[in-house]
């Protein structure tokens, strides 16, 4: 039970990160990232495959995540710099659906789907399964701190004064033009290179990475978590993050109970809630549970 | 070699038509309702189902079953838009998208729920291949074709001839002068989504006529659907057409080099070269 | 004559703390002209679309006769007979001129069917041009075209945003002569304009507006001498 609820912790801090990453651009800069899944299983590959096949440090293939993501993102964002958000939309979305094929189909890079096993974790298979536990949620407490810390710097800079401005008047961007895509860019790659991070770290806990982990029902519990914490607002992506994992592990006892149905039914009752329950948070309580406060700017 | 292109020249023409008919939907709303209604996707799977209910169980044939499935996904579209998007579009494309998102995952899992996730395919009759000056196309082919042009021909008719079709195309230009005119957008928001919904319905008959179904037909797909619209010109029905030809031509050359697996990532590919180089499609957005 | 707009105290801004207008008066009898002029921003095209449904007043009244207009929707004010031309995007682009001219005469389309031929006639250039899309017609046609929308429902009243904008001398003087025209029909006209001379020369009323205020009004003939108005307006 305690190993449980370490693990639901460590998994709500990787959530976590996804939702603040996810704040960087839809809450802050008003961009959409509906393929966000794509950055978060990018980024697992990425450190997965440095680490495992050529032995790198672990820090570094965080590292790597974070650079391969970002540079990913800046791309997609500039594509689309100068055109509606519908744009982002679709393209993040397709981006997504390709990170999923590729490694469903490079047999040789990525071993498709029967996925990748054995990836390293700090000082796994040297201490007991529990301390493993123990100290990576530490290191994820870390990372989701350091985020969280440079989320908060950005939102309170005139930086993010300027994101909130794009956000809040697109129109900005077809007057002021060229800086308003470098600030857009930007904006779009560090929340790449957190999405990808916490996709390192995801895979580096698990040990083990396919393609299903990485389905759009990832990135409908990120926007969700989002959402329901409060767009905009970096304490609330946390909590709501925290909350996502909680309703998740709730609707798995929920429906455990129900004796009749298939697992397959179990499953889609399961993912339809979730879906259901984004729908309903929009529609009732849109700025979620913290709205964003805005300081004086 | 040049026989082997002439082939894929042809699939992909047979392929890109099907494709065009759920292109057509998804940029007609967004031409009127100016979101990428990702819903498209979910609907498809619905029509799908419909038409395979209709087919399999009900022994109508196929070309009954695409009249099925327009009308309940159709259905579908006008309740789920009424019910759901039409609520939050006040809070923006954006968040109307992403509530799109959130609608297909429920929807999909409905149909999961109900048929579970095996394979269907649709009854028909298994007939020999045609043959001629050495290219080889199948009977059921030329069926898809055919209804697919007959269902772009009836949208193209209905949108040129009919007052509400004009009435659309006129919100779909200008909202506010529409409202001025005395055109009343909720009732043309409906029928657009009814139609596109629709349309998105056909085409899933249409996938499983060629291929066969699951919860998942939908979302399969909508890489090429967005990809169409998106080169041929969003909100652009016409672009939608040549956008869906384009891809599918293109994702059967594509087999010349990569593996079939990979087909819809060609759609992806056009997407971002259409974006880079000319950002309004290749007929221009919202051009009718 | 009796009064057949009668606009009193009408306070509007585009958010509800917004007061763009701040207690605008406009009258207008049946049958005649009247021109409303003003600086940039001065909010003219405010105080048509308040007119016209499309922008709800924060207070103030609207009549049309007895009817009382704030509040309607634009889809009802056009039904009792209030024609309004937006000052840009005023045509469907893509649509056909003759197409154009339908979606004007929606809501009556047994009548439009038999205005159309009369708008021709009235209208030769378009005529001409009724199987081409609106987007390809000159910045003259354009306006006709607009004007010419608003004549298929048979307004009683019909508001005009600045009509001549962007045209050259020749087609601007065209146009006005078509707004006599429309007007020698028996359609009441409100006209806003900036070239404020022409405007006050067809019209029979003038208003002046500034800052979201009355400032002067009365018969055009005038205003158009008065030498504030002329200061201001005319450079002179
Ligand atoms: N759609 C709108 N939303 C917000 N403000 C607007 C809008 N349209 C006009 N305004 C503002 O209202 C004021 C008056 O505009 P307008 O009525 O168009 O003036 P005029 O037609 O006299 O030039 C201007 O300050 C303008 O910025
Ligand atoms: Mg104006």
């Amino acid at each position: 039970m305690e190993n449980y609820l370490v693990a639901m912790a460590v998994f709500a801090g990787l959530y976590a990160l996804l939702a603040l990453g996810l704040n960087v651009v839809w809450g802050m800069t008003g961009m959409i990232n509906l393929g966000l899944v794509g950055f978060f299983g990018l980024g697992a590959y990425a450190s997965a495959l440095l680490t495992r096949a050529h032995r790198a440090p672990i820090v570094l293939g965080l590292a790597a995540a974070a650079l391969v993501t970002a540079a990913a993102g800046a791309a997609m964002a500039l594509t689309t710099a100068r055109l509606r958000g519908d744009y982002l939309a679709i393209i993040t979305l397709g981006f997504s659906e390709v990170v999923r094929l590729v490694a469903s189909n490079e047999l040789w890079l990525t071993n498709g789907t029967d996925g990748i096993s054995g990836i390293p974790g700090p000082w796994r298979g040297r201490v007991t399964p529990q301390t493993f536990n123990v100290v990576y949620l530490a290191i994820v407490a870390l990372a989701v701190l350091a985020v969280f810390a440079l989320c908060q710097r950005i939102r309170s800079s005139p930086y993010g004064r300027v994101l909130r401005a794009i956000r809040d008047d697109d129109q900005v961007a077809a007057v002021a033009g060229k800086r308003v895509i470098v600030f857009k860019v930007q904006a779009f790659a560090v929340s790449a290179a957190i999405l990808g991070l916490a996709g390192a770290l995801w895979g580096h806990y698990t040990s083990f990475i396919a393609p299903d982990v990485f389905t759009p029902l990832v990135t409908i519990y990120v926007v969700l978590a989002l959402t329901a914490g409060g767009t905009g607002n970096n304490v609330g992506a946390v909590l709501g993050a925290a909350l996502v994992i909680f309703l998740m592990e709730a609707t798995r006892f929920a429906t455990g109970w129900v004796g009749m149905l298939k697992p397959v039914q179990v499953a889609a009752l399961r993912e339809a809630l979730i879906g259901g329950a984004l729908l309903v948070v929009l529609r009732v309580r849109p700025r979620g549970l913290l709205p964003e406060r805005l300081a004086r700017s | 070699m040049p026989r082997e292109i002439a082939q894929l020249l042809l699939n992909g023409l047979m392929a890109g038509t099907i494709l065009a008919v759920p292109a057509i939907g998804f940029t007609a709303i967004y031409a009127v309702l100016r979101f990428p209604n990702f819903a498209i996707a979910a609907h498809l799977t619905i029509g799908a189902f419909a038409g395979w209910l209709a087919n399999v169980s009900l022994g109508l044939p196929a070309a009954l079953a695409v009249g099925v499935a327009f009308v309940v996904a159709g259905l579908a579209g006008v309740l789920n838009d009424e019910l759901i998007l039409k609520p939050l579009r006040p809070a923006g494309a954006l968040t109307t998208a992403i509530a799109a998102v959130a609608l297909t995952l429920v929807l999909e899992n409905v149909v999961r729920f109900v048929f579970g996730n095996d394979l269907r395919g649709y009854d028909l009759p298994i007939r020999r291949d045609w043959q001629a000056a050495g290219l080889r196309i199948a009977p059921q082919q030329v069926h898809n074709f055919v209804i697919a042009v007959v269902a772009m021909a009836a949208v193209f008719l209905f949108l040129a001839f009919t007052r509400t079709g004009k009435a659309m195309r006129a919100v779909a230009d200008n909202p506010m002068l529409a409202s001025v005119k005395g055109i009343d957008a909720d009732r043309v928001a409906r029928l657009t989504n009814f139609v596109a919904m629709g349309l998105a319905g056909v085409g899933g008959v249409l996938v499983g006529l060629d291929t066969s179904i699951d919860p998942l037909t939908g979302f399969r797909v909508i890489l090429s659907v967005f990809a169409a619209a998106v080169v041929g010109g969003l909100g652009s029905i016409p672009g939608a057409v040549v956008g869906a030809l384009t891809i599918g031509v293109g994702e059967e050359l594509s087999l010349l080099v990569l593996a079939p697996a990979y087909r819809t990532v060609v759609g992806f590919a056009a997407i971002l070269v259409v974006l880079t180089l000319r950002p309004r499609g290749i007929l221009g957005e919202r051009a009718y | 004559m009796s009064a057949l707009l009668a606009v009193e105290g009408v306070v509007a801004g585009y958010s509800p703390s917004d007061e763009i207008l701040k207690g605008v008066d406009l009258a207008v009898d049946s049958g005649e002209i009247v021109s409303v002029i003003g600086p940039n921003g001065a909010g003219k095209s405010t105080l048509l679309k308040v007119v016209a449904g499309l922008l709800r007043p924060h207070r103030g009244r609207v009549r049309l006769g007895e009817a009382a207009l704030e509040g309607k929707p634009a889809r009802e004010v056009s039904a009792l007979g209030v024609a309004f031309v937006p000052q840009e995007h005023n045509v469907f682009p893509s649509l056909t001129v003759r197409e154009n001219l339908e979606m004007g005469g929606y809501v009556d389309p047994r009548a439009a069917r038999r205005r159309i031929d009369e708008i021709f006639v009235r209208f030769p250039a378009l005529a001409d041009k009724r199987r081409h899309a609106a987007r390809t017609l000159s910045g003259g046609q354009r306006q006709m075209l607009a004007m010419a929308m608003a004549l298929m429902v048979a307004p009683v009243l019909l508001l005009l945003d600045e009509p001549s904008a962007g045209l050259a001398p020749r087609a601007a003087e065209q146009l006005f002569d078509t707004v006599v025209a429309v007007n020698g029909d028996g359609v009441a006209i409100v006209m806003v304009e900036q070239n404020a001379l022409e405007a006050l020369a067809i019209a029979r009323r003038g208003y002046i507006l500034v800052d979201g205020r009355n400032s002067k009004s009365g018969p055009a003939a005038e205003l158009a001498r008065d030498p504030d108005v002329r200061r201001i307006f005319l450079g002179g």
